[in-house]
């Protein structure tokens, strides 16, 4: 709790924690002006009003994530690394893996907190735009669910990335890269290439249906918790000589 | 005699470059124990080993009794240190960089303000730190091993980049350490005549290799018998170090 605290801190004037929101606000916001837009086209679809409100306009929204991870996790070990601040880091007693770990779960609150406000303007569509009785709250919540595990996979490749590159450059073409090489694998259906984290969230975005694929869910909740230890494994040998 | 840090057969090695080879410190408790060499002589290796940022080849080194890796945490709980060039958070400011350190160590509040005044950088603590000049960036560096009053101190040429009022101040401060609360401190440099002002004992390093440890009179014993006038101590270091490496040139040609 104290590393955590001391994280936080440290994320001062980063820029972090009010980037996250923004594209948490900035993803809701999206939802409400294409709905507004595109409301009679969204309801020609052959699809079901629920299907249409959780994934016809998941995919800018799951960019919008994608980048902000991206972004965010290149930028929380930026300032790091910026001032070789960890390097002083490495000479006082308190355990890197944690600071690491801690980096790790603040990442993940941002990433709730903006996938909770998409899905609260999306919420707030479905109660008033959608056809009386068509609003299935557990399909709602069934949905944040599952975009929000299977965007942890890249939170965590990425975490892990950052960690181990001092050039901030190199995570960020990684992670274009990944999203590139993501967009390209996305619509096979291969189910080897849900080895690619980036694939694995670019799923919920290329169905045509709100309902979890639980192999996708278990894929993504393997590859948090593999990039994860590798993450706090690699922490503990320092990267100074 | 009580020693605070001893290093046995301490060994560096990076593919074929041996950067440390087979140095044995033996530094005082109280005492400030000057490392001296040239650049590239292995200093800072020997300093980041003994800081556990990097892990030996071979031999091994106590730290009051403490040995890395099994007392980590307790060693690094004791020793103050400042390696090669100051680390800092540019996003904070300096004071905000001390309470970030002052936390992990758990002291409390009044430290930062103590650690920022005995640097002479109190005007300052409010400044961000990317905006820092050079030689106050060194200072915060040196704040920031302070902090707390650690026991041991581990300063890898902490003057580097201060003018020279700067640099006079943070020699008499280091001076005045060990009187003010009894810490042992090593203190690199590659000048003979700044270490010479502060240190009781001396080890130089030139190629890894230690080439003398001893005291400063021991030192002028030995300047003067090789037929150096006692207070040109730079000549003798000077001469002791391109003997070395004549030496060395010899061995690599047979």
């Amino acid at each position: 709790m104290r590393t955590f605290a001391m994280e936080l801190r440290k994320e001062k004037r980063t820029g972090i924690i009010p980037f996250m929101l923004a594209v948490g606000i900035l993803g809701a916001a999206y939802a409400f002006a294409f709905f507004l837009v595109q409301k009679d086209t969204l309801f020609n679809l052959p699809l079901a009003p629920m299907d249409v409100l959780l994934t016809q306009m998941y995919g800018v929204i799951m960019v919008l994530n994608m980048f902000g991870i991206i972004a965010a996790a290149c930028m929380i070990y930026n300032m790091e690394f910026k001032g070789s601040a960890v390097k002083k880091m490495y000479m006082l007693p308190m355990s890197v893996p944690v600071m690491y770990f801690c980096k790790f779960l603040i990442l993940t609150i941002m990433l709730f907190l903006a996938i909770a406000f998409q899905n609260l303007a999306l919420t707030k569509i479905g109660l008033t735009d959608l056809p009386q009785g068509a609003f299935e709250f557990e399909a709602m919540l069934a949905f944040a669910g599952y975009s929000f595990i299977t965007s942890m996979p890249v939170l965590s490749f990425m975490v892990f990335v950052s960690s181990r590159c001092s050039n901030m450059w190199a995570p960020l073409g990684i992670g274009v890269a990944g999203f590139l090489s993501g967009m390209a694998l996305a619509a096979a259906d291969h189910v080897l290439f849900c080895i690619h984290p980036f694939v694995i969230m670019l799923k919920p975005a290329a169905a045509m249906s709100a309902q979890p694929d639980m192999i996708v869910v278990m894929f993504s909740l393997v590859e948090t918790a593999v990039f994860l230890s590798f993450g706090l494994w690699a922490a503990k040998y320092l990267r100074c000589e | 005699m009580d020693y605070m840090i001893t290093t046995k057969q301490l060994t560096k090695k990076y593919k074929s470059f041996v950067a440390v080879n087979n140095v044995s410190l033996n530094i005082r408790k109280g005492s400030i124990y000057g490392f001296l060499g040239p650049n590239g002589a292995g200093k800072s290796t020997t300093m980041k080993m003994l800081l556990g940022l990097t892990a030996p080849t071979k031999g091994s080194f106590t730290i009051d009794g403490k040995q890395f890796p099994n007392d980590r945490l307790s060693i690094l709980r004791e020793v103050g240190s400042f390696i090669e060039s100051p680390s800092f958070y540019a996003n904070l400011t300096g004071k905000e960089n001390l309470d970030i350190i002052r936390r992990i160590l758990g002291l409390p509040k009044s430290s930062v303000t103590d650690a920022l005044e005995l640097v002479g950088l109190s005007e300052f603590g409010g400044r961000l730190a990317k905006k820092y000049s050079l030689g106050m960036k060194q200072r915060l560096g040196l704040a920031g091993a302070l902090l707390g009053r650690p026991p041991i101190l581990i300063l890898d040429e902490p003057t580097n980049g201060l003018d020279p009022s700067g640099i006079h101040e943070i020699r008499n401060l280091i001076k005045l350490l060990p009187g003010l609360y009894d810490c042992t401190v090593l203190i690199s440099s590659h000048m003979l005549s700044e270490i010479e002002l502060m240190a009781d004992d001396i080890g130089i390093l030139n190629h890894g290799h230690l080439l003398f440890e001893g005291s400063l009179e021991e030192l002028r014993q030995n300047a003067l018998q090789s037929g150096f006038a006692a207070d040109h101590l730079e000549d003798m270091f000077l001469s002791m170090v391109e003997q070395d490496n004549a030496a060395r040139k010899r061995r690599a040609k047979l």
